[in-house]
């Protein structure tokens, strides 16, 4: 079955389209929103959706399928992999940095206490545990 | 081989005005090519030239590896052409234009025809004096595209278009490329468009090929820096700069475009010229486009 997943890009925005793909589809399979075995829509069909270029669509499938995340059986569809890739930890590390940095930015520019931020965002990790039904203390031991 | 080529390309207007002086672009087959540039940069002369409407003074030309006007005939069945200023006969119903393109292309497809008449709402019984631009303009891209043309030419297709039939215009740009793999070439003044189609973005400036790069890369790989104009940091100091493209003063700061991620512009700007206090960040279609284009030395 088809999962509806509803890709939006904006055109001039910071990233260029086809990394807005990518990124999306990775979160809606990081959220759970889209699992293994889940169809695609095919490159036509998203690239009229987004009306942007199929190349563009081609190139974020690429990127897509050659980090594990989707498989193109021929004929058949795209779907997301059965057997997705474990993330590499530091590579992980990195790409959040920049995020966290602004995130504690934030914090001191509103007088949020250091506590009280690294309260906030235990809290956010069992919420987001609890919603996707894992044990949230998976993420400390594997 | 090459779809287009032109090499060495020089123009001149009558007036003695050089409005191109030594392009060379090439398209392969496939590539969808968003031609951008000011005003008078000379795109349409450019695209006339590739159409053999006009000759350059200077300079070869190979459609298909054909040239124009020995293989005339051959080269236009295999091109589509629309223009901002294309001009219908008058006088003439839709009917009749499409019954005479039909005439003329051995390719047509008249299951394409119909759909995009279908799509466009054509009033084939109107004659082309009564129809509003948008509607004249669909009845031009129809003509352009049903004889399925390997090669689309497209001069400002969406110019004083409203955003629903430019739209509209994108979508069907974007059918042909998934039907028939066609390469197009296209000159815009809509970055976003020019994001949604195009692989690759040449920019033409005082009838040279400033920037001529795959989209993507021009999105990742360049940056901006801004910073305070000081005794040792001035626009000409940023021009000899590495990788630097452009540079101007604008409202009391220093703006430059490098052909470098942010990180490596930050530290050759760091290091070369010992300043601190810059930013550093990518920069869209847009900014890109005005920023080279009013950061080149006069």
């Amino acid at each position: 079955m088809q999962t509806p997943l509803h890709l939006t890009i904006s055109p001039g925005a910071d990233a260029p389209i086809y990394r807005q793909i990518v990124r999306q589809v990775r979160e809606a399979i990081a959220g759970r929103r889209l699992g293994p075995g889940d169809r695609l829509q095919s490159q036509r069909q998203l690239a009229q959706q987004l009306v942007v270029s199929p190349l563009t669509v081609k190139k974020a499938y690429d990127e897509l399928e050659r980090d594990g995340l989707i498989r193109t059986a021929r004929g058949q569809g795209t779907f997301v992999a059965h057997d997705l890739p474990t993330p590499s930890r530091d590579a992980n590390l990195d790409g959040l940095r920049p995020i966290v940095r602004q995130l504690v930015h934030e914090a001191r520019l509103s007088g949020v206490p250091p506590k009280a931020l690294s309260a906030l965002l235990a809290e956010e990790q069992t919420r987001i545990a609890a919603h996707r039904g894992d044990d949230p203390t998976e993420t400390e031991t594997s | 081989m090459n779809v287009l080529e032109l090499t060495g390309i020089h123009r001149t207007y009558e007036r003695g005005e050089e409005v191109l002086s030594g392009v060379d672009l090439t398209l392969e087959s496939g590539a969808v090519v968003g031609l951008l540039g000011k005003n008078g940069a000379g795109k349409t002369t450019l695209l006339r030239i590739a159409m053999g409407m006009i000759e350059p003074q200077a300079g070869r030309v190979r459609v298909f590896g054909m040239e124009h006007p020995r293989d005339a005939v051959a080269i236009k069945r295999r091109i589509g052409y629309v223009s901002e200023d294309q001009i219908l006969p008058a006088y003439l119903r839709v009917a009749d234009v499409l019954a005479m393109h039909r005439a003329i292309f051995p390719g047509w497809d008249r299951a394409l025809e119909r759909r995009l008449s279908e799509r466009f709402e054509v009033r084939e019984r109107a004659k082309i004096a009564t129809l509003s631009k948008g509607q004249a303009r669909q009845v031009a891209v129809l003509c352009a595209v049903c004889h399925r043309p390997e090669l689309l030419v497209l001069d400002e297709p969406a110019g004083g278009l409203d955003p629903a039939a430019r739209r509209e215009f994108l979508e069907v740009a974007i059918d042909s490329l998934h039907d028939g793999g066609s390469t197009i070439l296209f000159s815009s003044h809509y970055m976003q468009d020019v994001e949604r189609i195009a692989g690759r973005v040449v920019l033409i400036h005082a009838g040279r090929v400033l920037i001529d790069r795959g989209l993507d890369e021009l999105r990742e790989e360049l940056s901006l820096a801004v910073l305070t104009p000081t005794n040792g940091t001035t626009v000409q100091r940023l021009r000899q700069t590495a990788g630097c493209l452009a540079a101007r003063a604008h409202a009391g700061e220093l703006r430059a475009v490098f052909g470098v991620d942010p990180e490596v512009a930050r530290a050759t700007l760091q290091s070369e010229l010992k300043v601190s206090a810059l930013t550093v960040t990518r920069l869209g279609l847009e900014d890109l486009f005005v920023e080279t284009v009013e950061g080149q030395a006069r």
